[in-house]
């Protein structure tokens, strides 16, 4: 058990199966990543464990937003320039990123945490939509935008929450749905070109 | 072993999905001629990749595939139908995904079953044109019949006598209606209506489209589903996961989101 499979001994072996864990890492990359750190200088070594430690312990969930963050609530929840009267509500707190590196949006967020997927049980119950509810009753909130994914399960969500929420008379609008910069018309699925076609502009 | 082409094509419908890695995703298809299988798409999830919006669960695709070692590649696909009116109302894409979850939880892997998937196209179709949502009735009951699990609709499923025009019982694991008789030898089941029965009488003899045009009370359409959903539930010995998530999205207030849907029109 301790040489394992691999005839490391028992802390690198630990380490690589710790490694193996991640997504996206295969046995044979565990390993490499974990040779790299027994060569590595140790500062090097100690800081990933350091960070590793600290991600854990000092990120929290932001109570208002559900964003991470390291203090709650969170910059954007707390930032007095920003828009109070709309939410943009995503998928994942990468998506506030995204949002974020493209600019231009000045409202708060909401993260879902995930999306409902019927087929596998995942229902409004697994995501965070009753804090969102929780969050409208102020009535400061005019707008809801849906920046869930263009997906089946992403649009059910928006759905969803649309039909939860429509009858408080807020605002529920979506992201417009087209094509992203560098598509190709010719491989562009029809669902996706209909809508663009829709949503054609003036030049 | 080598002989065999590197490639195939098939159309088919995506049922579901489950992300892998960092950009792949793994897709359960359902095709005419290869039955269902899962098959994996590659780098599917970059925002350059030319499969994504065809490879959407609840699409019917024209798909070109290579074989694996342990799951087919998708090389190519295209859109043969987006489906995409169900795809934007909230209810009639829960009644397209319960339907993939059915097709999912009912057939064994690379079995082939043009007649269910036809059933599926059908469907599919019948809920992109609006059909009203008791249309997924047809859908079940034509698919128990399809999978063997046809229950029996005109005689007792103990006896084998004629069952009278008035309400009778039903009992799964007996395989239909149980007449007066037969009652304590079948034990638990649920009592169904005359009006009932014969709506699942006509599920089974009318098409899809004939079966849509029936005008169902609420207390009726109800009825028949539970009478279904038991059935379903005691062939697969479990209950279907979308079935939770119809009922909670049934208890939703109604309401008008646009002036553009009279047909859904419920006062608060």
């Amino acid at each position: 058990m301790a040489e394992g499979g691999s005839g490391a001994p028992e802390p690198i072996a630990r380490l690589i199966e710790a490694f193996h864990k991640l997504p996206g890492i295969g046995p044979k990359s565990a390993q490499r990543l974990a040779y790299h750190i027994l060569r590595a200088p140790e500062q090097e070594a100690l800081a990933l464990a350091a960070a590793l430690t600290e991600v854990k312990q000092r990120i929290v969930f932001c109570s208002v937003c559900l964003n991470i963050t390291e203090a709650d609530p969170c910059n954007y929840c707390l930032d007095t320039r920003r828009d109070r009267s709309m939410i943009c509500v995503v998928e994942q707190p990468l998506d506030i990123t995204a949002l974020e590196r493209a600019g231009g949006f000045r409202g708060l967020y909401h993260v879902l945490h995930g999306v409902l997927n019927p087929m596998d049980g995942i229902g409004p119950e697994d995501i965070h939509v009753r804090e969102l509810v929780t969050r409208l009753q102020s009535g400061e909130v005019k707008e809801v935008i849906m920046a869930t994914n263009p997906s089946l399960e992403g649009e059910a969500t928006s759905m969803y929450i649309q039909r939860l929420i429509g009858p408080a008379g807020v605002r529920v609008t979506r992201l417009a749905r087209g094509l992203p910069s560098g598509a190709d018309l010719e491989y562009t699925d029809d669902v996706t070109l209909s809508r663009a076609l829709e949503g054609r502009q003036e030049l | 072993m080598s002989q065999r082409p590197r490639v195939y094509t098939t159309e088919g419908v995506i049922l579901r999905r489950r992300n892998i890695g960092e950009a792949d995703t793994i897709f359960t298809v359902f095709s005419p001629t290869h039955g269902k299988f899962d098959a994996v798409a590659k780098g599917v999830r970059k925002a350059r990749s030319h499969m994504r919006g065809h490879l959407e669960p609840l699409t019917r695709s024209n798909l070109l595939l290579a074989h694996g070692r342990t799951l087919d590649v998708f090389t190519q696909a295209e859109t043969i139908t987006g489906y995409r009116t169900l795809r934007e109302d909230l209810d009639l894409c829960g009644a397209a995904i319960y339907c993939a979850e059915l097709v999912v939880r009912f057939t064994a892997d690379r079995q082939e079953h043009r007649e269910l998937y036809g059933l599926l196209l059908d469907i599919l179709d019948a809920l992109d044109a609006r059909s009203p949502l008791h249309t997924v009735r047809h859908f079940e009951l034509q698919m128990l019949g399809l999978m063997g699990y046809e229950p029996q609709l005109d005689a007792c499923a103990i006896c084998s006598t004629r069952l009278p025009e008035a309400d009778v019982l039903l009992s799964a694991s007996a395989g239909g209606f149980v007449c007066a008789e037969c009652r304590a030898v079948a034990g638990a089941g649920r009592v169904i209506s005359v009006r009932a029965i014969k709506v699942l009488r006509y599920a089974r003899s009318a098409g899809m489209e004939a079966f849509a045009a029936l005008r169902l009370d609420e207390a009726l359409a109800r009825e028949v589903q539970s009478a279904l959903a038991e059935l379903i539930r005691y062939v697969l010995d479990r209950e279907p996961n979308t079935g939770k998530y119809l009922d909670q999205v049934a208890r939703l207030p109604r309401f008008v989101p646009r002036a553009d849907r009279p047909d859904d029109v419920h006062s608060v």
